[in-house]
């Protein structure tokens, strides 16, 4: 369903639209259940001449049943939701997979800059390669990146890659990502920061290889 | 029976207070820039002025006099084709698009959150017609005697009374702030501005400031510029 709306496009993407998938059917399901329910109740007990509305206390067991059933069914529905996000969480957050290559993400009012390692491959050398509002990763890497923030709070948010990530000032938060197509992709800020949120907005282009060796090699 | 009747009302009242709500949203989110504003081709100061009040004042005040703890310099006297020009370098990310440029990355997105064109050239009219406000010194220690000595190679392009020359696309130095000034120098010394290969202007600019040995230089020559106002 989601992923008909926003192409999934890192490693982990599938897994969380299988969570969110899960949770939107579960709730559109229970959510239709309930609303069909109240229209037919409305229509099945409206006013009628000379019938006197009936008082129930809702202590009834038969009456009670029709709230009972339903609450056990959706614990259960819980206890699923639980047990896939679970498994996904740790997916994400602590089978971590072998890191490739690191990127430093810098947000602030109100863009996103980045640092990239440069041809050596190391994070703080002279050769590192900064850009701001775009993010050049190579398709098939995984990267880890180091978020911080120069004045508020903000989020990091690439929709392709199911990833957001609140930045947070004075903090060094870690996180990886794995891109699995090419292309030009939206990053976003996903956490109010003030008038420029809005338009907080930056590009991560997804390169092949040889697209990737290129831009390298043009960016010095 | 008037007990079901008034059920009733309450089960119709929520949607219909939902759809007002919803009316009187879309209604002030209408009123963000008043119609009369919205008309292209008006390239007025008066239209300008409506701009600035809702895109620039909150940063650059009111009477255009800045504020220092955003980083926002009075631009109020600063010429309209210099506005111009900058605001444009902002949009294009000419200026303002450096990982280091703290300041200018926060001005970057605020000069694109002007519509149109149109709305740039009457902004930049409009700003042209503010009174220069010309805040006060505040950068400590910069030793204008020195600095008169170094303003010398600036003159060619800003004048001797620094007061820009449209023609070099020198901005007057006598309506910003001191550390406005010492900034920027500190900028296009390190090629934070100044330094895109689209930066025809700019490219002028920053050997001057890469010959100011360092941060004392530049407080020095702004020292300077501060006693031609
Ligand atoms: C969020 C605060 C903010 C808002 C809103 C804002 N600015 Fe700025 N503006 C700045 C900052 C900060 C700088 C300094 C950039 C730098 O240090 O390079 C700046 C710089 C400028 C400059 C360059 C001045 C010079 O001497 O070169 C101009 C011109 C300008 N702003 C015009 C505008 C206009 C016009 C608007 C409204 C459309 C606007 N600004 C809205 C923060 C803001
Ligand atoms: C060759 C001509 C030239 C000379 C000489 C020159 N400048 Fe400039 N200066 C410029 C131009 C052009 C700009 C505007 C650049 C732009 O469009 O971004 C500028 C911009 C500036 C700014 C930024 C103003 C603002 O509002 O943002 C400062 C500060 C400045 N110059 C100071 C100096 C000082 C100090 C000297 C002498 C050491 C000097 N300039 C010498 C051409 C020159
Ligand atoms: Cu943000």
């Amino acid at each position: 369903m989601i992923e008909s709306l926003v192409q999934p496009g890192s490693t982990f993407a599938p897994d969380i639209d299988f969570v969110i998938n899960l949770v939107g059917g579960l709730v559109f399901f229970w959510g239709g259940l309930t609303v069909a329910m109240f229209f037919w109740l409305l229509w099945r007990y409206r006013y009628r001449e000379g019938v006197k509305a009936l008082y129930v206390t809702g202590n009834e067991p038969e009456l009670k049943r029709w709230i009972n059933i339903p609450h056990y069914l959706i614990i259960l529905c819980d206890l699923a939701i639980i047990g896939f996000a679970v498994q996904t969480w740790y997916k994400v957050k602590q089978d971590i997979p072998p890191v490739d290559d690191e990127i430093r993400v810098v947000g602030q009012q109100w863009a996103w800059t980045f640092q990239h390692t440069g041809p050596d491959g190391k994070m703080g050398t002279d050769d590192d390669i900064k850009t701001a509002d775009v993010l050049h990763v190579e398709v098939d890497k995984t990267y880890q990146f180091t978020l911080e923030s120069r004045d508020v709070l903000h989020s990091f948010s690439v929709p392709i890659f199911r990833l957001k990530q609140d930045v947070i000032p004075g903090r060094e938060i870690q996180g990886w990502f794995h891109p699995t197509v090419a292309g030009a992709f939206d990053i976003q800020c996903a956490e109010m920061c003030g008038i420029g949120h809005g338009i907080m907005a930056a590009r991560i282009i997804v390169e092949t290889p040889e697209q990737h060796a290129a831009w390298l090699a043009g960016a010095k | 029976m008037s007990n079901v009747a008034s059920r009733w009302s309450v089960g119709w009242a929520a949607p219909i207070l939902g759809l007002a709500i919803f009316g009187i949203v879309g209604a002030c989110r209408g009123t963000t820039i008043p119609a009369s504003a919205r008309s292209a081709d008006a390239v007025t100061p008066e239209r300008g002025e409506v701009l600035y009040s809702n895109y620039c004042a909150q940063c650059h005040k009111a009477d255009g006099h800045g504020q220092e703890s955003v980083g926002a310099p009075s631009i109020a006297g600063l010429p309209q084709w210099y506005v111009k020009t900058q605001l444009m370098n902002f949009r294009q990310g000419i200026r303002g698009a450096h990982f280091d440029d703290i300041e200018g990355l926060r001005m970057r997105p605020m000069s694109l959150s002007l519509p149109a064109q149109e709305d740039v050239d009457a902004v930049s009219l409009y700003v042209g017609t503010m009174r220069p406000v010309a805040p006060a010194p505040s950068v400590q220690g910069g030793d204008a005697g020195h600095g008169s000595q170094l303003f010398t190679t600036c003159q060619a392009c800003h004048g001797t009374d620094g007061k820009g020359n449209e023609a070099m696309g020198a901005p007057p130095l006598t309506v910003q702030p001191d550390w406005y000034l010492v900034r920027q120098l500190g900028k296009f010394k390190n090629g934070v501005r100044g330094a895109d290969p689209r930066d025809v202007k700019g490219a002028t600019m920053r050997p001057m400031a890469q010959g100011l040995a360092d941060e004392q230089a530049m407080k020095d020559v702004v020292g300077h510029v501060m006693t031609l106002r």
